[in-house]
């Protein structure tokens, strides 16, 4: 008699248990697309400290939405050199995102956007103008001082295999030729860089918080973004 | 009578919170010798974050294989346009970029 009537209260219970389940799921379904809904905005975004690189990708908005302070000094490795009208770092390509790059370009002073669609000023794959290949191509040659009396400094044709510290990333090529040609050895030497061999121990980390290289690439120089043209050289034995 | 609505009840509760389960966070650290060198800590890949954005098919098999250790992952390779690199995600307006280490190598 027992039996008889815990296999009737199975049978009766087991149909119902597999639609519960069955609106267990919907349920769980709805209730997280409803959760991923409605915050699509920053819930996640940390704070942004003022040197950190602007994402370069010409269509994404810039994420830091806080306004960055205009700390402009030479000294401070987190100085912003560059800002755009909205208070941002410049730099996404866009200008449809980031308004116009500066208030030079709000008066009415700046790239003719008729001049950099004619496509004179070679880009790079992220929409930035590729101001190494200008250079290269002879397409601009800007005056090496604004001192009439200053001497032109030969630029310094020298590459430094900088090693990466992982076994698998590529090392980088830096090449002294295309940064000696805009600059002087005073910038970087030694405050930024010390003029010896291993004497930097720098890492990405670093460099994309705004020191060593990051405190002219993401700023005036392009951004971090494109990571194998610096990382050019590959490991030669990959280690497992 | 009573007691067989309670059992069923409590069933029910159960088994329905099956729907509700995510995979949890997979840490990459297969190449703990080549972090340590690096000075980094192993990246932390919170599944079921994606899972709020993703459908299954949108990774899987495609970019990742559905099964742990199936998949080598190499910040190189990463680079490259593989794995977490790849051209509709960290290496694409969509999410936040490479280079930012520390979103990932949470220490």
């Amino acid at each position: 008699m027992k039996k008889c009537r815990s296999i009737k209260f199975l049978s009766r219970m087991i149909p119902l248990i597999i639609f519960t389940v069955f609106i267990g799921f919907a349920a769980s379904k709805l209730i997280s697309q409803a959760l991923a809904a409605e915050p699509a905005k920053p819930a996640a975004k940390p704070t942004a400290k003022p040197a950190e690189a602007p994402p370069a990708k010409p269509a994404e908005p810039t994420k830091p939405a806080e306004k960055v302070s205009p700390v402009l000094d030479p000294k401070d490795p987190k100085s912003v050199l560059y800002l755009d009208t909205k208070g941002k770092l410049a730099g996404t390509g866009d200008p449809a995102k980031s308004g116009p790059a500066s208030e030079a370009v709000k008066a009415g002073q700046g790239w003719h956007p008729a001049a950099l669609a004619a496509q004179i000023l070679p880009k790079d794959r992220y929409g930035l103008i590729n101001w190494a290949k200008a250079a290269k191509d002879n397409i601009i040659t800007p005056r090496h001082s604004l001192d009439p009396k200053e001497e032109e400094m030969p630029a310094m044709d020298m590459d430094v295999v900088i090693e990466a510290k992982s076994d698998f990333v590529s090392d980088v090529v830096y090449p002294h030729y295309i940064h000696t040609w805009w600059l002087k050895c005073e910038v970087c030497h030694p405050a930024i860089f010390l003029p010896a061999k291993g004497q930097n121990n720098m890492t990405m980390a670093g460099i994309a918080e705004g020191k060593w290289c990051g405190r002219c690439h993401g700023k005036i120089a392009f951004p971090l973004a494109d990571c194998n043209r610096c990382h050019t050289q590959p490991k030669r034995a990959v280690k497992k | 009578m009573i007691r067989g609505w309670l059992v069923a009840g409590v069933l029910v509760l159960v088994l329905s919170s099956i729907g509700f389960a995510k995979l949890g966070n997979i840490i990459f650290d297969d190449k703990i010798e080549s972090l340590k060198k690096a000075g980094m800590p192993p990246a932390v890949f919170p599944h079921a974050k994606h899972e709020d954005i993703y459908k299954c098919e949108d990774c899987h098999p495609n970019i990742f294989k559905d099964k742990r250790g199936a998949n080598d992952v190499t910040m190189h390779k990463n680079m490259n346009g593989e794995f977490c690199g790849a051209a509709e995600c960290h290496n694409s307006p969509k999410a936040f970029p490479l280079y930012m280490c520390n979103k990932c190598h949470i220490k």
